[in-house]
């Protein structure tokens, strides 16, 4: 896996592909966290901005070897375990941009709350907002997983498919990235850290379940 | 589409898959190699495997040389042997040349050169070749020949499909022709028929033994054996096992009288 995961990964920064959604990011980031506005807002809103940037990377690592060389490592590897080290690419690297985006957010926001200029711890609210940017990142990838080939093969239903799962992902109630973006906005008015716990842990099952599918589905020919 | 395929590849042999355009012969090889999954059924003790597209279209941002070490390290290799290797067998083919050339910028017959090494230098027990001669140069293409016989002789199982009904003609141990959605085993069935040369060129070694020493079994290519004297003996394969059943006899100390090029039967 380690192997096939160093294959990938030079695929995905050989590749000029991995650009639009990094600008995408520097961009949300660059419109959503102001220089001193409230700390908890600023990461509530770099986690969800990471959640549409990592489906578009996902699809990017999964759409980034060519048929032929596929079938190669498919060979050598077998076709999950390839789809497998493509998915966990895109989900590593959007760990990366989610640090540095929280990193960002903690340097430029002030520790301070919404309302009633009440103190916001800053290490625990740091923390909080990488569990919430964890919390996005699986939920992308299972958005990802699940709205790319092989599940969805022709770019015309996998393209719009993804995006509204992306929208879904990012505004229904049940949803657990809405559930810990939320859970940082709704504590910056009163400047109480709520750590996601349950939402990332709910994201993770919901990672698992939708790259374990993909991942069987691969191989399979429709 | 292919249905109620029961097939087993036995070690250390050479198996020729055959059959019209569009009759399922890639669909088979790519579940031989793994890369697809059958939707009914399964396949079982399959070893490593590498595997040959007919066309290498590779638009990867890297370079032959990251290519051939990236994919020897997918198939196990140390990243120093993988380097080695991959230098030895574009050199094999004459493509040493391009080891530093990104991927995207070589010519068809260069991009083929590039993933018959990949499967090549990997050593895998199971090599699946689909048409992987075509695009190739003759002399790569006789390169690919002894390079797959050398495979089979150290006890890998070879599955090739290709057009040219005169490959490898006369080496394979087993063929089998894919028709109507089945595949039956047609090994030994009037290959004159399927537009087949009866065997296909082949090589005869004069060999003479060591004292005392008989003729080792199981020798590369299932030689025909005729003996001439006290101590010699002619031994025919087909071309492509020449070099293979010199290295075996030499390894057992024979002394090589003569190897002549056979004309070809008629």
């Amino acid at each position: 896996m380690k192997a096939l995961l160093g294959y990938q990964t030079e695929l995905l920064t050989r590749s000029q592909r991995w650009l639009s959604p990094l600008v995408l990011y520097a961009a949300f980031l660059a419109v959503g966290v102001q220089w001193g506005e409230p700390l908890l807002d600023g990461l509530g809103y770099t986690s969800a901005a990471l959640l549409p940037v990592t489906a578009w990377l996902v699809r990017i690592c999964v759409n980034g070897e060519p048929d032929a060389a596929r079938q190669c490592s498919a060979a050598a590897a077998g076709p999950g375990r390839v789809h497998l080290a493509s998915l966990l690419t895109a989900f590593l690297g959007a760990c990366l941009l989610g640090a540095a985006g929280t990193a960002f957010a903690v340097a430029a926001s002030e520790p301070y709350s919404s309302e009633g200029h009440v103190a916001v711890p800053l290490w625990p609210a740091a923390g909080a907002g990488l569990l919430a940017d964890l919390a996005c990142a699986l939920l992308g990838t299972a958005v990802g997983a699940l709205c790319n080939r092989p599940v969805m093969r022709s770019a015309g239903w996998a393209v719009p498919s993804g995006m509204l799962a992306v929208l879904l992902a990012l505004v229904a109630a049940g949803s657990p990235a809405n559930a810990a973006v939320s859970g940082l906005v709704t504590g910056s008015h009163s400047g109480t850290v709520t750590v996601p716990y349950i939402p990332a842990a709910l994201s993770a099952g919901a990672a698992l379940l939708a790259v374990a599918f993909a991942c069987r589905q691969a191989g399979r020919r429709v | 589409m292919l249905r109620g395929v029961d097939l087993t590849l036995q070690e250390k042999s050479l198996v020729r898959v055959e059959g019209a355009n569009g009759s399922g012969k890639s669909t088979l090889l790519r579940l031989i190699a793994g890369i697809d999954v059958p939707s009914a059924g399964r396949i079982t003790g399959r070893p490593r495997c590498a595997y040959v597209p007919e066309r290498f279209p590779a638009a990867m941002p890297m370079t032959v040389l990251d290519y051939l070490v990236r994919m020897g390290r997918i198939h196990g290799l140390g990243r120093s042997t993988a380097r080695e290797r991959a230098r030895e067998w574009l050199e094999r083919f004459g493509a040493d040349a391009y080891a530093r050339t990104p991927l995207s910028e070589l010519s068809k017959g260069s991009s083929q050169k590039v993933v018959v090494s990949q499967a090549l230098m990997v050593g895998a027990e199971l090599l699946v070749l689909d048409e992987a001669w075509t695009g190739l140069e003759p002399a790569a293409r006789t390169m690919l020949d002894r390079a797959v016989a050398a495979l089979v002789t150290d006890g890998s199982t070879v599955v090739f499909v290709d057009h040219d009904p005169g490959r490898l003609a006369g080496a394979a141990d087993a063929t089998y022709r894919v028709e109507d959605g089945g595949v039956r085993d047609v090994t030994g069935q009037e290959p004159q028929r399927r537009g087949a040369p009866a065997s296909g060129p082949r090589v005869r070694v004069e060999a003479e033994a060591p004292p005392g020493v008989v003729l080792p079994e199981g020798l590369p290519g299932s030689p025909q054996v005729r003996h001439t004297g006290e101590d010699t003996t002619v031994l025919t394969v087909p071309v492509a096992y020449s070099d293979a059943l010199l290295r075996g006899l030499l390894a057992g100390y024979w002394h090589i009288r003569s190897v002549v090029r056979e004309e070809q039967p008629r």
